[in-house]
């Protein structure tokens, strides 16, 4: 035991024990072991650390829309431009029914010249008593014109000066908060720099009396309004031809109704008090159903999500009409009908078509797809068709017939692992009672394997409301709501879709502005749904989940 | 169909007529998807490849992959139509005579035209390595740690659900996510490395529950036999486990890094510059190279498809640009897939 041989490097220590041993304090008094468990958990660590962050941003620089789009509605309350706004509306209601006389003009016109028709002079001659009470009834709102204006000039004016005073003492803040950092020579300097500037504080309520000493002009003006329209109503200009007789019927009513609209402005008009304080929910509800997405105007900055959403749901829904019977059709032809051949070939296929970039995809829309569609809704054997021939190349049909090319991969996959997961036993039992192949795919398959399809079709969803490229390149970007009044041609009208504007906008915003808040808002709507639909997602495949047995 | 089955079904029925007008319908659909999808390859591919390739030797356009975009000039000189791009032009402005010869002639501008997309493929290549190798590093090393480390319980099955749903946010979520933390609150401007970082987070979702169902899928018996024999956990990870768990983690990082190449949103105002004259190499500091913006194929065909007209003298870079992307992505993806089939009939267990 004694022999010195026995100690040489040939006999290494080789159990376990002395591994181990050996390798005690490889790291910082740590055996390799626990570094390598420390490594893995301060890498999950930060992955989770990540994954919080992320929420956290989106959310945090969210948040702060709500005071700031408050303090943007006091403002707009405050400088009277709600009240100018609600004269506004009566204004521009009353154009648009003089719209409506103009456009039925049109029409009549468009008849009388039309085919074996007469000539224009003609035309306009016999239009003559109707042209006349068209001007009468623009003329009517004359005095209300005239009024807005002035108010408009008031608020607009005072608003101005409040952001001037706003800027500035935003400035003054720069000044002040420069002047802690920096050496006293220069902070003296800022010092004086700060007093010196002239910061306007200004009393709303004084500077708004004016404008309120203008109501009584509205009522009065209103009383006139109202006697001339009765007159006009009744002065209505006889129609020979049906269509004129029954879009000056329908004038009629219009009118009516907005003679009673009048009255209601008014007591609005009355009603308003600059100083109701504009609470959180009413800036939050502003953000969530607010029908107007103004930024960068001169009168006052809307923030409210609708068009966009509706605009991302049309074009979504859109696509998955298009999408889901074609990912529902391949799935159910790729399991239960093709052969071997046909399934290995056309399955990584359509799998591969999910890695085409959206923003190719997006160019194909605008090089070709658009230019297409247009030419093929212009041949007249499809002027059935509703929205036909397109106003626009690129619009929401456009976007959604792409989006769902993108679909059909997510829905085709997902819905061909559910049908696969559907037990043999199921499918050989149907056969063997002498139900055809279609029989068993509709009884059986289909619905044992529903619950999987309906997944499939929400993450496909998930996917097409969440893609940005394509709608930012091809879905025209006009936000409004999609005038659905229109009926299906609705799908033909270019819009604006929440992941769009983010795209649009992010780049050129001021960091931390209202509008920045803004779009982090419509990213928190965004993360939101996305939550939703997975969320709803794997709560269909577990509670309807067949079970095998 | 096998051969006694047709044998059954040779006699024909109204119910059997009704079936085949259905299996049909549902084969119409399939290959209609097909076409659309080969429909756009081939126009993106004939078009694009006019561009790319060439008739004459050396068959490839060199200069479109070589050079940095340009602007375009077309002008129409004495009764000939004239295209040049802006440095030749201003060479050719210089030639005397020439300013003469030009006086009086319209000339019509194409910005990012002419020239090449150099600078994008270059651009591109560095956000994809980079941000990749971020998200595979924490990727893979969280999820050797959730699926060999984690003990079950409330937090880590929370975790997973927020994997789960974080893997099917928006990518502009997380284009506003960078923005809002790498560019704003990290001041780190619009840059390479908030680039990297808001694409690699973007696919660290997708590559932690990839990889975490590789590790899942190596049976339980491999990891027992090594530990009986005593080897460490350690040990048995790296011998016994990653091993078998590698092809399922190198499908899902390829899949990923299509994923990456492909994305636009999140790179458009954390990365992406529209134009840069410099290349990312030419930098004053070696720490600048992480903190300029770069040019991306991406992101320069959003610019090329919507700021530019579509006429006969944009159609190259916007058709060459494309091609060069949609081929690039889609041999990514290919890759990914062939990867997956080949490695599925090797390991089996």
């Amino acid at each position: 035991m004694s022999d010195p041989t026995l100690q040489t490097p040939a006999a290494r220590p080789t159990t376990r024990e002395a591994l181990l041993r050996r390798r005690r304090s490889w790291f910082f008094g740590l055996s390799g072991e626990q570094a390598a468990k420390l490594l893995f958990q301060g890498n999950a660590t930060i992955s989770i650390i990540v994954l919080a962050l992320i929420t956290f941003t989106i959310f945090s620089d969210a948040v702060g829309f709500i005071p700031q789009n408050r303090e943007n509605l006091e403002t707009y309350r405050r400088a009277g431009l709600e009240l100018v706004d609600m004269l506004r509306g009566q204004v521009q209601s009353h154009s648009a029914l003089s719209r409506y006389l103009s456009s039925a003009r049109q029409e009549e016109l468009a008849r009388l010249t039309g085919p074996g028709g007469i000539a224009l002079p003609e035309a306009n001659a016999r239009l003559e008593a109707f042209d006349a009470y068209a001007d009468r009834y623009a003329n009517s709102i004359g005095d209300h014109e005239t009024i807005l204006g002035e108010m408009t000039d008031m608020v607009s004016s005072l608003k101005e000066r409040h952001a001037v005073a706003a800027d500035l003492r935003a400035a003054r803040q720069n000044l002040i908060d420069g002047m802690r950092t920096a050496p006293a020579e220069r902070a003296a300097t800022l010092k004086a720099e700060a007093d010196a500037m002239e910061i306007e504080t200004i009393d709303f309520a004084a500077e708004i009396k004016p404008l309120l000493a203008m109501r009584p002009a509205v009522a009065e003006a209103n009383v006139r309004l109202v006697q001339s329209l009765k007159e006009l109503s009744g002065a209505v200009p006889a129609a020979e031809a049906p269509a004129l007789r029954r879009k000056l019927e329908r004038f009629k009513d219009l009118n009516v109704r907005y003679i009673a609209e009048i009255s209601d402005t008014e007591k609005r008009i009355m009603a308003w008090d600059q100083t109701k304080p504009v609470g959180i929910l009413e800036s939050l509800s502003a953000f969530a159903f607010g029908r107007k997405w103004v930024t960068a105007s001169f009168w006052q900055d809307w923030y409210g999500i609708i068009p966009l959403f509706a605009g991302s749901l049309l074009i979504a829904l859109l696509a998955l009409v298009i999408a889901i019977p074609l990912g529902v059709a391949a799935a159910i032809y790729v399991n239960q009908v093709a052969t071997a051949g046909e399934q290995k070939f056309i399955k990584p296929t359509i799998e591969f078509i999910a890695a085409i970039p959206s923003v190719v995809l997006g160019f194909f829309g605008i090089a070709v797809l658009g230019q297409t569609l247009r030419q093929v809704s212009q041949s007249p054997w499809l002027d059935w068709v509703p929205g036909f021939p397109m106003l626009e190349r690129l619009n929401s049909a456009t976007a959604a017939c792409l989006l769902a090319l993108m679909a059909v991969p997510t829905i085709f996959s997902l819905a061909e692992d559910a049908i696969n997961n559907v037990p043999r036993s199921f499918k050989e039992a149907s056969l063997a009672l002498g139900a055809t192949r279609l029989q068993t795919i509709i009884r059986i398959v289909i619905p044992a394997a529903l619950s999987g399809i309906m997944a499939a079709i929400l993450l496909g969803f998930g996917r097409v409301i969440g893609e940005t490229m394509v709608v930012l390149l091809c879905a025209g970007n006009r936000i409004e709501i999609p005038d659905f009044s229109a009926g299906f041609g609705a799908v033909f009208q270019p819009v604006h879709t929440m992941t769009g504007i983010i795209a649009q906008e992010m780049g050129e915003v001021v960091r931390h502005s209202i509008h920045y808040r803004a779009l982090f808002m419509v990213g928190v709507v965004l993360f939101l749904i996305s939550m939703l639909i997975n969320w709803l997602a794997q709560k269909i495949v577990r509670r309807y989940r067949i079970s095998i047995g | 169909m096998s051969a006694s089955d047709a044998k059954i079904y040779a006699k024909s029925s109204p119910a059997k007529r009704v079936e085949q007008g259905v299996f049909w319908l549902l084969r119409l659909s399939t290959y209609f998807v097909l076409a659309c999808a080969v429909f756009i390859f081939l126009d993106i591919g004939l078009k694009g490849g006019a561009v790319i390739f060439q008739t004459k030797a050396p068959f490839i356009n060199v200069p479109f992959l070589t050079q940095a975009p340009e602007t375009l000039n077309v002008f129409e000189l004495d009764g000939k139509k004239t295209t040049m791009g802006d440095r030749e032009f201003r060479a050719f402005k210089e030639l005397p005579g020439n300013a003469e010869r030009l006086k009086g002639v319209r000339i019509e501008t194409f910005v990012y035209s002419s020239g090449g997309i150099f600078p994008n493929i270059v651009g591109t290549i560095l956000l994809v390595v980079g941000s990749i190798v971020i998200a595979l590093v924490l990727g893979i090393i969280s999820a050797i740690y959730l699926s060999e480390y984690a003990s079950d319980g409330p937090f880590i099955r929370f975790l997973r659900l927020s994997i789960v749903n974080l893997a099917g946010v928006p990518s502009i979520v997380y284009g506003l996510f960078g923005f809002g933390m790498f560019v704003i609150a990290l001041n780190m401007g619009v840059s390479l490395l908030a680039g990297w970082l808001t694409l690699a987070f973007m696919v660290l979702p997708i590559i932690i529950t990839a990889s975490e169902e590789a590790l899942k899928a190596v049976p339980k018996g491999y990891r027992e036999g090594s530990l009986a024999l005593g080897a460490t956990k350690l040990q048995t990870i790296l011998t016994n486990v990653l091993p078998y768990a590698l092809p399922g983690i190198l499908t899902s990082s390829v899949l990923s890094i299509a994923r990456v190449a492909g994305e636009t949103a999140p790179i458009m105002f954390t990365a992406a510059f529209v134009v840069r004259d410099e290349l990312p190499w030419q930098v004053q500091k070696a720490t600048d190279f992480f903190f300029q913006g770069v040019m991306a194929l991406p992101y320069h065909i959003y610019v090329v498809a919507s700021k530019i007209p579509q006429n006969e003298y944009t159609h190259g870079v916007q058709y060459g640009t494309a091609f060069v992307f949609l081929f690039t992505v889609a041999a990514i993806a290919m890759t990914s897939i062939v990867l997956r089939v080949r490695l599925r009939k090797k390991y089996k267990w």
